[in-house]
């Protein structure tokens, strides 16, 4: 069995959480953890939305123009407008309260550049967990990565397993009552209360989990037809709809009727 | 030309979104879970010292009882409403058992929730997590960072992940 590393970064808000696999780490994994920890710190210093003196804080409320901005700040923009495009506009960070925010694509983004400086000849496995997005690569003694999908109806369980393939993001939606707000016709309405998307890029699973929780089965329907992307949704009752691609180890039963 | 969507994209601070059942979006983690890299027998950690990259503010303790039964608590970690610190016990490398080892949250109004429902759910998802052998979780709702920062603590010390 591969020996395994474990660290914890506080960043952009919350816990992410590094796990390393591989034989003889000992003498490597604090370094690797350190450089993914400042790579982490630092797309936080950039794209904190809370932090007013941040790049895209300044970009935000008018203060700075995109040419003043740190190279990586366009090249997200970028990948965000490509996001849009696959979403069918349901990821959007261009109409929302406050001026421009690519917060939906830079946490997964950000799991897979700390992922990055995980590589290393000796890892031969590594896991970044940035609150729910995950990104991965290689595996665990040969088999991939399980990670449980939590079941939002039922905060003491998984609603099932699946395989990792590079990364997942889970994303939740503006939930009250039981309803969730439609944000086209403003009426209260039941789509997915929690929405995952699995695929190789961990920011444009994290995007595309957001588009999904809050555009359902329509935002579903062009995942089926993404090439290497699958997602799932998720009801208040625990009933859920994938794509027929999506990697479950182990499926819940209580499937959405269509 | 469809309106654009209010896309809401969010961390969860604390048990926070727990508690209030807000109209926010919160991505979640159970970012502390054992892995099935968990040694198969429970030896008694040397050292209390936490692997983190960084570490909370108190070092978590770790004890022995018999049988091959190991403890520890996490740090002290603040989350939004107080100060709390998760215990952990295990057997042959597998949690028996995950309890709140302290809990200090003020005057808040949602402290009774905290004590009477939060806590209890988090604790469950922790044991199902272990229990699906799995080396993480994405959900959407229903954590809470310093719990799951505090269990990370006893977690690292008994060696279990």
């Amino acid at each position: 069995m591969s020996s395994a590393g474990h660290r914890r970064v506080e960043a952009m808000g919350t816990t992410v959480t590094l796990d390393l696999f591989g034989e003889g780490l000992d003498g490597v994994v604090d370094t690797l953890a350190a450089r993914a920890a400042a790579t982490l710190r630092q797309i936080d210093r950039t794209f904190s939305t809370y932090r007013e003196d941040s790049p895209l804080s300044r970009l935000r409320r008018g203060a700075a123009t995109l040419a003043e901005m740190p190279p990586e700040v366009p090249r997200v923009l970028d990948a965000c407008r490509e996001a849009h495009r696959l979403s069918g506009g349901w990821f959007d960070p261009w109409h929302l309260p406050g001026g421009v925010d690519p917060t939906g694509y830079v946490k997964g983004w950000a799991a897979g550049r700390a992922l990055e400086e995980l590589r290393h000849p000796q890892v031969v496995g590594a896991l970044v967990n940035a609150a729910g997005d995950l990104a991965s690569f290689g595996d665990l003694d040969g088999e991939p990565f399980r990670i449980g999908i939590a079941d939002p109806g039922n905060p003491g369980a998984l609603i099932g397993v699946v395989a990792l393939t590079g990364a997942l993001a889970t994303s939740g939606t503006a939930e009250q009552s039981g309803h969730l707000i439609d944000p086209f016709a403003h009426t209260a309405t039941a789509r997915a209360v929690s929405a995952s998307v699995s695929g190789p890029d961990p920011g444009l699973c994290d995007a595309l989990a957001t588009a999904l929780a809050v555009g359902g089965a329509e935002v579903l329907a062009r995942l089926e037809a993404l090439e290497g992307y699958d997602g799932l949704i998720i009801d208040a009752g625990g009933s859920w709809r994938a794509t027929t691609g999506f990697p479950w180890v182990e499926s819940p039963p209580a499937r959405l009727s269509r | 030309m469809r309106r654009a969507p209010w896309v809401l994209a969010g961390t969860v601070a604390g048990l926070f979104g727990i508690l209030s059942f807000r109209s926010s979006p919160q991505k979640i983690t159970l970012s502390t879970l054992p892995t099935t890299s968990a040694p198969a027998t429970a030896s008694t950690p040397a050292s209390g010292s936490p692997s983190g990259a960084t570490v909370g503010p108190a070092a978590p303790t770790t004890s022995t009882a018999s049988g091959g039964v190991v403890s520890a608590t996490g740090p002290l970690v603040n989350y939004f409403y107080g100060v709390l610190s998760v215990r952990v016990t295990a057997a042959s490398g597998h949690i028996t058992k995950i309890a709140i080892a302290s809990l200090s949250d003020g005057a808040y109004a949602y402290s009774h929730y905290v004590d009477s429902v939060s806590l209890p759910m988090l604790i469950k998802q922790a044991m199902a997590a272990q229990s699906a052998k799995i080396q993480g979780v994405s959900g959407a709702s229903y954590t809470s960072a310093g719990f799951a920062q505090s269990l990370q603590g006893a977690l690292s010390s008994l060696k279990l992940s």
